[in-house]
């Protein structure tokens, strides 16, 4: 049986030696938002790297499966054919190579020919309305000399154009201001609103609960130290947001003690 | 050409010599021998491709442009005489046995005033034997032009050594671009220098990308305040390729200004050498130069060593230099890779990119387009 969602299971992972990943379990299913917070240093992009593919976080036990699909071991392009996206917290800057060819690119890797050279065109700038965005972007270079909010704004006009199957989004608050965190939350929602993304599941992961007002998240986990430690409904966001992580570590260490 | 170009050609022919002659300082020669010159125009294998529209047919009765030969006994005989600047080269080996030989090359002399607005495209091209070659561009006054110079060779063809010399008169502008895409088995080893008057300004910008071992040398001197000079230069060796290029800017007087951009890349046992050398004179307060050079390596047998040198001898000058050498950042390839786009691929997208603020500072959309062809031929990139 072909078990749809991405499954992550007993996902450990280490980082120049050090396990930073000590046990993963969690699954997102199809059109649902998960949320994964934590504070700095619990694991979280380790996480998200680690569903990635990057070369330097190396994946000692577990399993992710996409739609029933082993994805480890293979190399980060080929996770990205079989549906997974990554927005990631600080973007890296390709001088020299615009927004358009690169998305193009992309595009063209991910779904070869689906779309003329007009309807891409037409989707592309639908999309930059959506994020308040001027169609100048799409020839500035990739992240060169970029804010932080023009940075975000590129990964989700990149979410929108690519349509994965499966979305990470990490730490895709940090460092915006309200208007930027508005749109980026529009470009989310069109998104999840729309025919190809409304089957895709969604992986939230923040220090901060703020961009849970903007995206609901169907359920939330608490990270620490390498471990989910709890889980609940969006209501564990909102205790967070209260009584910071402190709390859920004291409970913890109670109820282990 | 056409027949049309070719007759107003011949038409200023007479006047374009005296005026050469005049500046390059050789006493009278007969007219006889002036026109034997220009007869040989056919026969030479350079030529001028003219291009454009009507506004280049009205531009060209003003423009004198000759093209001539010299070499050996014509030199005497004709006095296509270097200018001074340029006799007095013999400390440059290479530069000296261009002159010495030249039995090619060209002559462009913009009057005063003119404003050519379409490029001069101006092919060399190598075939069996040696080429030797001599260059002159001249713009008058006020006078504007652009002139794309490009070297090709056969395999036949051992070596290439020329010598461009570039002299701009007050608030002349040129802009001067170079392709060179010789075949991997010629030799090639070519000067270009410019003298800028007050105002002038000189945009020169080198692809170098053929040749088994190209040798290229850019040099400007800032002669007059407000002179302004952007050299920028890329090459890309690859195979056993080796590429030797070297930069000077001298600011002789002050608020002269000069940028230099330099991109090089090697890959399989590719090498390269880049020398590039500001130097600001005694006289030359208020001053601006910068230099920024960028080397990216492509494969563990590739090798390019980088050395930038500022030499300052005035003060309130503004000098910057900034040099790298590296590979591609895995962060970058990794990043593009979550995008779907396989490692390689993303390899030659970023490389190609890494080129780009060389690239897009040649003039011409169809020239910039042409060499980042050749760019990703070069990287082996798949037909699309």
């Amino acid at each position: 049986m072909s078990e749809r969602g991405l499954q992550i299971t007993g996902l450990r992972a280490n980082v120049q030696g050090n396990e930073i990943l000590k046990g993963i379990d969690l699954t997102v299913e199809p059109g649902s938002v998960q949320a994964l917070m934590g504070p700095n240093g619990s694991g979280k992009s380790t996480l998200a790297f680690s569903i990635a593919g990057h070369p330097s976080y190396e994946v000692s036990a577990g399993s992710v499966t996409l739609d029933g699909e082993e994805i480890l071991g293979l190399a980060p392009d080929k996770r990205a054919k079989a549906g997974l996206f990554l927005s990631f917290q600080y973007p890296a800057a390709i001088p020299g190579v615009s927004v358009a060819n690169f998305i193009r690119s992309a595009r063209q890797s991910l779904h070869p020919d689906d779309l003329t050279p007009a309807k891409f065109r037409k989707l592309i700038f639908e999309q930059l309305d959506v994020l308040e965005m001027d169609a100048a972007f799409l020839s500035r270079y990739v992240n060169d000399g970029f804010s932080g909010g023009e940075k975000k704004r590129l990964e989700m006009l990149q979410l929108a154009m690519l349509a994965p199957k499966y979305a990470i989004l990490d730490e895709t608050d940090s460092g915006l201001d309200i208007d930027a965190l508005g749109s980026v939350g529009a470009s989310v929602d069109a998104l999840r609103k729309s025919e190809t993304g409304k089957e895709t599941g969604f992986l939230i992961i923040t220090h901060y609960p703020r961009i849970l007002q903007h995206i609901t998240a169907d359920r939330v986990h608490i990270m620490l130290d390498g471990r989910i430690v709890k889980s609940g409904g969006p209501e564990l966001a909102h205790e967070i947001e209260r009584e910071g992580y402190d709390a859920i570590r004291e409970q913890v260490a109670a109820s282990v003690g | 050409m056409s027949a049309k170009a070719e007759t107003a050609i011949r038409g200023v022919g007479r006047a374009s010599l005296d005026t050469l002659l005049e500046r390059s300082g050789v006493g009278s020669i007969s007219s006889q021998a002036r026109y034997d010159a220009l007869s040989r125009y056919e026969e030479l294998p350079v030529r001028v491709a003219i291009r454009g529209g009507r506004t280049w047919k009205q531009d060209l009765e003003k423009l004198d442009l000759t093209d001539l030969a010299v070499g050996d006994d014509d030199a005497v005989e004709f006095g296509l005489e270097p200018s001074p600047a340029a006799r007095r080269s013999g400390d440059d080996k290479f530069a000296s046995l261009a002159l010495a030989f030249a039995r090619t090359g060209l002559f462009i002399d913009v009057p005063d005033g003119v404003v050519l607005d379409e490029p001069l495209d101006a092919g060399f091209q190598g075939r069996e034997s040696a080429v030797f070659s001599y260059t002159l561009v001249s713009v008058g006054a006020g006078g504007r032009a652009t002139v794309i110079e490009r070297v090709r060779s056969e395999s036949g063809t051992p070596l290439v050594c020329g010598i461009v010399e570039i002299v701009l008169a007050e608030r002349a502008h040129l802009t001067y671009a170079v392709d060179q895409r010789a075949a991997a088995t010629t030799r090639l080893i070519v000067t270009r220098r410019a003298s800028l008057a007050a105002d002038a300004q000189l945009e020169i910008a080198c692809a170098e990308l053929g040749g088994l071992h190209a040798v290229s040398r850019v040099r400007a001197v800032e002669r007059a305040p407000g002179a302004r000079v952007q050299t920028v230069a890329l090459f890309f060796s690859d195979g056993a390729q080796h590429v030797d290029l070297e930069s000077e800017t001298i600011h002789a007087a002050g608020n002269t200004q000069s940028q230099t951009i330099v991109r090089s890349a090697g890959t399989d046992r590719g090498q390269g050498r880049y020398i590039g050398n500001i130097k600001i004179l005694a006289d030359a307060h208020g001053a601006d130069a910068s230099l920024r050079d960028d080397a990216l390596l492509l494969s563990a047998g590739a090798h390019i060593d980088s050395v930038p040198a500022l030499e300052i001898a005035a003060n309130d000058v503004r000098a910057f230099h900034g040099a790298t050498v590296g590979a591609i950042s895995e962060e970058e390839l990794f990043y593009a890779q979550t995008r779907g786009i396989p490692r390689a691929e993303a390899e030659r997208m970023i490389a190609l990119g890494f080129f780009e603020p060389a690239v897009s500072r040649f003039p011409t959309e169809a020239l910039r387009d042409e060499l980042r062809v050749a760019l990703e031929n070069k990287l082996g990139a798949k037909a699309v």
